[in-house]
């Protein structure tokens, strides 16, 4: 399975693509939704992309917004993995297309729940 | 204009307990810094040289939060926090990131502890920047490994360069 992570922080970027990649996942990563636009158009086709929501250039929204109009990503499943924990922005992120929310800061089991939940984890992978 | 926002807004004492910026703190740190890290809140000394990050706050209540903290322990925190995969040498800008990351899920905790909608700014990082009201401060001192650490909840930080976006009267 593949991941693209997209977050501003490397160090956010490294711990996320880290507990994927010990789920068995093949990771990339983008630093603002504009560069995770730019992967995904040169082909990278992944089964899972963790999305923050505050970023330069083009913030989690706006990139969950245009992957959704695009009928060429609909394979991709969204997660958001963002501090922005109210309600309000819940609903308005999943209203946009998120399958997934995740409130930073969380736990690798958090993540593992998530997957599971979306039918992302791998079958190695024990609950 | 930080002026008359810290004139109208209600002060973060009456918004915001400590013991919720420790609880936030305590969950950063298991979740973020690893596994039996903790956040002593137990004050030490102030070093003389701190580094500072911060996410500023815009809603209800304008302010920042902020973590300060001495270079070795900004750089120790980095360390923890890229455990999985840390690069060989840290550079002062994986420093930066990584306390600003912290920042930013301190900031990120504490804003949905507030009255809201409100908005999170991007990360800085810098030297400490002053609290301008001493009454609009929520402040938890505390240590890590020993080493002096600082969250401190603050209103109506001057952005940087603020002085440009000044209207002259």
């Amino acid at each position: 399975m593949r991941a693209l992570v997209i977050d501003d922080s490397r160090a956010m970027r490294r711990i996320v693509g880290s507990i994927l990649e010990d789920f068995g996942y093949e990771t990339r990563q983008a630093g603002h939704g504009r560069e995770a636009l730019d992967v995904l158009e040169e082909g990278y086709l992944p089964d899972l992309a963790c999305v923050d929501w505050n970023m330069p250039v083009m913030d989690g929204l706006q990139f969950v917004s245009a992957v959704r109009s695009n009928p060429a990503y609909r394979s991709v499943t969204l997660m958001m993995v963002t501090t922005e924990s109210e309600h309000g922005q819940i609903v308005r992120a999943l209203a946009a297309g998120a399958h997934e929310y995740m409130i930073k800061p969380f736990t690798a089991d958090a993540m593992r729940d998530k997957l599971a939940l979306l039918g992302l984890l791998p079958q190695e992978v024990t609950l | 204009m930080s002026e008359l926002l810290s004139r109208v807004q209600e002060p973060i004492p009456n918004l915001l307990d400590p013991a919720i910026v420790q609880s936030i703190a305590d969950d950063v740190w298991t979740s973020l810094v690893g596994d039996g890290e903790v956040l002593v809140p137990l004050p030490v000394p102030a070093p003389e040289v701190t580094v500072s990050a911060w996410v500023q706050i815009t809603g209800p209540w304008c302010g920042a939060v902020v973590v300060t903290c001495d270079e070795p322990t900004a750089k120790a925190l980095t360390e923890c926090l890229l455990r999985a995969r840390p690069p060989v040498v840290i550079e002062p800008e994986d420093v930066a990131d990584a306390l600003g990351e912290l920042a930013n899920v301190l900031g990120g905790n504490v804003k949905a502890a507030l009255p809201g909608p409100s908005t999170l700014g991007l990360p800085e990082t810098g030297p400490t920047p002053p609290a301008t009201r001493p009454d609009d401060l929520c402040r938890v001192d505390a240590q890590w490994r020993g080493q002096y650490l600082t969250i401190t909840v603050q209103g109506a930080v001057p952005a940087p360069h603020a002085e440009r976006n000044e209207v002259p009267l």
